[in-house]
């Protein structure tokens, strides 16, 4: 330790202050503890390195914690979308997964995550890896990576380029997703299973029971039901929950309404002839003309020399042109470097002024029709211009136009009629505190009434079901102070003011209102009961051998996955029948119709199947028990590893 | 030059604590080096053995692949040798039983069961061998070895299909009463795993209801 404790080093350290003198004393008399210290924090890095200091510390945003590592709201969050992505390949693009977001599929989401992660632990710890040679196999099978059915590694490494990915992420990849299909395989693939269970389930399944029924009516014994006064006043004040009714208003309304005002407007034949007039400019049509043209291209920036061609190009075709005016249109195909219009004979359509270039307009509208033009230069180069066709200057006459002004103008009239409706209306409803009638009678509209109606807007009539409008209907200005509401835009121009007329607090219906309803339920209670004692004695009858007043039906035959209308918990009673003591009987209450008696007159075993049905039977049975044992496996793994769940990150909204 | 002499005197007494501990770290550190390079050792042998039995094991695959009956027994038979404490024996010993049960040959699919249900250190794949023993017991008629097979100890997440293949087994001895409260335990136990409704125990239910449960 000689060189560590030279004591020349200590000589040029800068002057201890007090404070290092007491941490040095400090050390000296806790050497161990430090000691031990520094070796607590040295040991897990040996071990561990680094990382298990940083992992774990970040909380808040991990949706779970297998054995200590997180699992990041990112990574559940790609989860997400890659299944999103696979509903929208099974549904099609248009399927919106968000409505399968509930709590139980997020976690279920979780849950596969959770075990991908387990299986991956399990796998470096039972020392599964893939030899070379399997990997390479395996890469090589992959189509997508062959040429002509033969691996190809120029394909392979640009396919994974295209991937963004490297040879080395891949293989490790791939590696382990043969070490998970290898473990899967091993366990999932290889159950073995009783065959005398899997001969069982397919005759359980496909055993057919001959079933009749006999319903014993509850109708029948509605008049054998004693019922008096006091059975039914017992049950109004035994159950007085069930007539209770919720505050309720009647009302009485006015609509005003745009559509109906629309209709008194009749615009006049001089206010029509007036926008005409007005509007004279818009009326009129310009002049339109049609040309064709041939041109030679020539920038205003080419050099003089190149300008000079392409004039002395066009001089050449005016020449032409002199000797045979006709050929304007073959011309204008072979020759002009307006590719667009030369392949159409140079023919440009009718245009209107303000659309060509200022040059060439001029040029064609000082034409006659059918009229050459001289050579005429613009930004493009140099044109001949021929005129074949000229549409004068029009206007459209007041008939032509006249409807199309009537609804205009209508619709005008009407919307300013509505506004100004609507105004007088509404300061109207507001300021009359005796009813709606007067407003009424301004507008020549109609009072309506409702019946009664509660603050749910699916107890009110569709024009009335605005919550503005309920909310102020059921506001004590409006039940107490009986006021008009103010008017309420129920739709585009449609105004609404109401008035309350009648009232009634939530209140227990009285007991004459409902005596009937009770009576009715009652008896029906009875009656069921009755038909159920009379069912219970008659099913006990043709147990012992009686012939009994049953009514039988038809007898069906029934299977499970063919439950010909049996309900549920028949069923149930039908397929538990021991096939040794037929006939076999039972009743079961079928709702409010009686009690129904059951018979089971045979059951018939399924067709002996095939030796190769048989055995496609047995093998689906197994792959089923098969995968059940690895679920069981992934569930053991779970049950022993330290697994948290973050809820609140988990069922967090935006975690997508 | 005052604290010169504070800090020999620092000095004096750390080499004072080192010759009275100084052995003892040695000894320590010493021991911690053999002891991470015993672990590492170890890890490497455990590669090293997997690595064999790995190589084992995809034999065994291509004997399966090839229908070899001997291929593939002489292959788990080495993997159950050489290598027993491997996950590849005991992924081996499965593969093995059944194709030796397809292939009609039930005493060697046994033997490869038996090993793994009281062989292997992982729990998983002891109680799946159970599982497949018990179901070709129930098939030999050996209704009593079959239960008592499925009455050893079981870990988590199998509970229910040895509850379900007790069933099975106490229904085909003649005892429907216990068969029905073993298919209810079995449905029970799913219910408490939320697994119920898959469809392994719809037809454990299917099982129940034809018993009236």
């Amino acid at each position: 330790m000689g060189g560590w404790a030279a004591p020349t080093r200590l000589q040029f350290a800068p002057s201890e202050t007090p404070q290092t003198i007491e941490m040095y004393d400090f050390i000296q008399k806790r050497k161990r503890l430090i000691q031990l210290m520094l070796a607590l924090v040295v040991v897990p890095f040996a071990f561990f390195g680094l990382e298990s200091y940083t992992r774990g510390t970040g909380g808040a945003d991990e949706v779970a914690k297998v054995d200590g590592m997180p699992i990041s709201e990112r990574e559940f969050g790609e989860e997400w979308k890659q299944q999103q992505e696979r509903m929208r390949g099974m549904f099609g693009r248009n399927f919106d997964p968000s409505f399968l977001d509930t709590p139980e599929s997020r976690r279920a989401l979780l849950d596969g995550l959770i075990a991908r992660r387990l299986v991956a632990a399990a796998i470096a710890k039972a020392n599964i890896v893939i030899s070379d040679d399997s990997l390479r196999e395996a890469i090589a099978s992959i189509p997508a990576f062959q040429v002509g059915g033969k691996f190809s590694h120029e394909n392979y490494e640009t396919l994974l380029r295209a991937q963004g990915m490297t040879i080395a992420t891949f293989e490790s990849q791939m590696r382990h997703d043969l070490a998970v299909s290898m473990l899967g395989r091993a366990l999932a693939t290889t159950a073995i299973v009783p065959r005398s269970v899997a001969e069982r389930l397919a005759v359980l399944e496909g055993q057919k029971y001959e079933v009749s029924e006999a319903l014993v009516p509850a109708q029948q014994f509605m008049g054998e039901v004693a019922l008096d006064e006091a059975k039914l006043k017992a049950y109004y004040d035994g159950n007085a929950v069930q007539f209770r009714t919720s505050e309720r208003i009647k009302a009485e309304y006015l609509v005003l309404s745009g559509e109906e005002i629309a209709k008194q407007v009749q615009p006049t034949e001089a206010d029509l002839r007036a926008v005409y007039e007005q509007r004279g400019a818009q009326m009129k049509v310009d002049e339109q003309r049609r040309a064709s043209h041939i041109l030679i291209q020539a920038s205003p920036t080419a050099p003089e020399a190149d300008r000079k061609a392409a004039r002395a190009k066009l001089e050449d075709v005016a020449a032409q042109l002199k000797k045979s005016p006709a050929a304007f249109a073959d011309l204008a195909r072979k020759v002009s470097q307006d590719t667009g219009s030369a392949i159409k004979g140079g023919d440009l359509g009718f245009f209107g002024r303000g659309m060509m270039a200022k040059p060439f307009e001029d040029a064609a509208f000082s034409l006659k029709d059918g009229e050459t033009s001289a050579i005429v230069e613009t930004e493009f180069g140099y044109h001949l211009i021929r005129v074949t066709g000229i549409r004068a200057a029009s206007a459209r006459k007041f008939e032509d136009v006249r409807a199309e002004l009537l609804a205009e103008l209508r619709q005008k009239q009407a919307a300013q009629k509505f506004a100004e409706a609507a105004e007088t209306f509404s300061n109207m409803v507001y300021e009359q505190t005796s009813g709606l009638g007067p407003v009424a009678e301004k507008f020549g509209l109609k009072v309506q009434a409702t019946d009664w109606i509660g603050s749910d807007p699916a107890s009110v009539p569709k024009l009335l079901a605005n919550p503005k409008l309920i909310g102020a209907l059921f506001s004590p200005d409006s039940i107490k102070a009986k006021r008009n509401t103010d008017a309420v835009e129920v739709a585009p121009s449609t105004l609404v003011a109401a008035r309350v007329t009648e009232h009634q607090s939530a209140k227990t219906r009285p007991y004459e209102e409902v005596r009937a309803d009770i009576e009715k339920k009652l008896r029906l209670a009875g009656a069921l009961k009755l038909a159920a004692a009379k069912g219970g004695a008659l099913l006990e009858q043709t147990r012992k051998g009686g012939a009994g007043e049953l009514a039988w039906s038809a007898p069906r035959q029934v299977t499970r996955g063919a439950p010909q209308g049996l309900d549920t918990e028949a069923l149930k009673k039908v397929v538990a029948t021991p096939s040794d003591r037929l006939p076999a009987y039972f009743g079961l209450e079928k709702g409010n119709d009686g009690y129904a008696v059951y018979r089971v007159s045979r059951v018939t075993p399924p067709e002996p199947k095939p030796a190769e049905q048989a055995n496609a039977d047995l093998q689906r049975v197994a792959g089923l028990y098969g995968s059940t044992q690895y679920e069981a496996f992934v569930a053991s793994l779970r049950s022993k590893a330290d697994v948290k769940i973050n809820e609140k990150v988990l069922q967090k909204r935006e975690t997508r | 030059m005052a604290l010169d002499l504070e800090e020999q005197e620092q000095l004096a007494s750390l080499k004072g604590w080192w010759k009275d501990y100084g052995g003892i770290v040695v000894f320590l550190l010493l021991g911690v080096a053999l002891a991470l390079a015993g672990w590492r050792g170890w890890q490497w042998y455990q590669g090293s053995q997997a690595a064999h039995a790995s190589a084992v094991y995809d034999t065994l695959g291509k004997a399966i692949q090839a229908g070899d009956a001997k291929a593939v027994r002489d292959a788990s038979g080495s993997l159950i040798e050489s290598y027993p404490r491997t996950v590849y024996a005991a992924m081996g010993a499965l593969s093995a039983a059944r194709f030796l049960h397809d292939a009609g040959d039930l005493k060697n699919a046994k033997t490869q069961l038996e090993w793994l249900a009281s062989g292997t250190r992982y729990p998983e794949f002891r109680d799946t061998a159970r599982l497949r023993l018990a179901a070709m017991l129930l098939d030999e008629k050996a209704y009593d070895a079959a239960l008592k097979t499925l009455e050893a100890g079981r870990t988590e997440g199998y509970e229910s299909q040895f509850s379900a293949l007790r069933g099975d087994v106490l229904l085909a001895s003649g005892k429907p009463a216990e068969a029905k409260s073993a298919y209810q335990a079995a449905l029970d136990t799913a219910k408490k795993s939320n697994t119920v409704g898959t469809p392994f125990h719809e037809t454990v239910r299917l099982r129940l209801e034809a018993l009236g449960g």
